[in-house]
């Protein structure tokens, strides 16, 4: 974040020009090169796209949109969807570990179990790594903030 | 820079014609929101979660199509469309395009 009291650095100054696509194609690619390496004005340039991005959906809120937000505050709607949620996440996990306990302890094959296990475990590990790829790249991502 | 829908921009004169630039995102909502969106879906009325996506595809489509025509020494891009077709189920895709050209 730029403090507003101090005048903007060069390299701030190229990351807005980047970012509002107004560097000439040699500073362009020289600026990206620049980027490689330093995650500090990597995320200038993420800010910046978000401020040019909020700026772009100037309109104002709709009746609805102030319903919604108050719906949101409602302790009722907050409380209902947080047990919702739990409950959903609860039964789908003591679901799976209540198959997997059934089909350990019953007379299935090995290779049944074993063949099963791994389709899960697989699927687990998959699901754990698009999530990191998400974690690691979500705060590259200026959109997530647009509503409409 | 100048992004229009029409033919060429009103006041301005096109010194040259670059070509053709485009932008294209396909983006998903997660998991969660597909959920939501499904009960959303059983009592009707409009899908945040949705309209969310879609716009959030539609920006980005249109700053990688940005980003092309400035790379290309382009100030205006002319004649702008968006394109939106279902690749995969809960997917977005969108795609930007127009021509590149310089005025003055």
């Amino acid at each position: 974040m730029t403090p507003s009291h101090r005048e903007p650095t060069h390299e701030e100054l190229l990351a807005m020009a980047y970012a509002d696509g107004e560097l000439a194609p040699a500073e362009r690619r020289e600026f990206e090169r620049l980027l490689e390496s330093r995650a500090d004005l990597r995320q200038e340039v993420v800010r910046l796209q978000r401020l040019a991005l909020l700026a772009r959906q100037a309109a104002g809120p709709e009746p609805i949109d102030l319903e919604w937000r108050r719906l949101a505050l409602d302790p009722v709607q907050r409380a209902g969807l947080g047990l919702g949620w739990s409950l959903l996440l609860c039964g789908a996990l003591a679901g799976l570990g209540s198959a997997g306990y059934v089909l350990w302890t019953s007379d299935a094959p090995l290779l049944l179990k074993l063949s099963a296990s791994s389709v899960v475990g697989g699927f687990a590990l998959l699901l754990a790594l698009a999530l990191r790829a998400r974690a690691r790249t979500r705060t590259f991502d200026p959109y997530t903030e647009i509503q409409r | 820079m100048i992004v229009v829908t029409t033919d060429a921009v009103p006041g301005k004169q096109t010194l040259q014609t670059i070509g053709i630039v485009r932008g294209n995102t396909v983006r998903a909502a997660h998991a969660g929101h597909d959920m939501a969106a499904w009960f959303k879906n059983v009592v009707g009325g409009e899908i945040e979660e949705y309209t969310k996506l879609l716009a959030e595809s539609r920006e980005q489509a249109l700053d990688r199509m940005i980003a092309e025509a400035a790379a290309r020494g382009a100030n205006a891009v002319v004649g702008v469309r968006f394109v939106t077709s279902e690749i995969a189920s809960g997917c977005a895709e969108l795609l930007a395009y127009g021509t590149a050209v310089r005025v003055g």
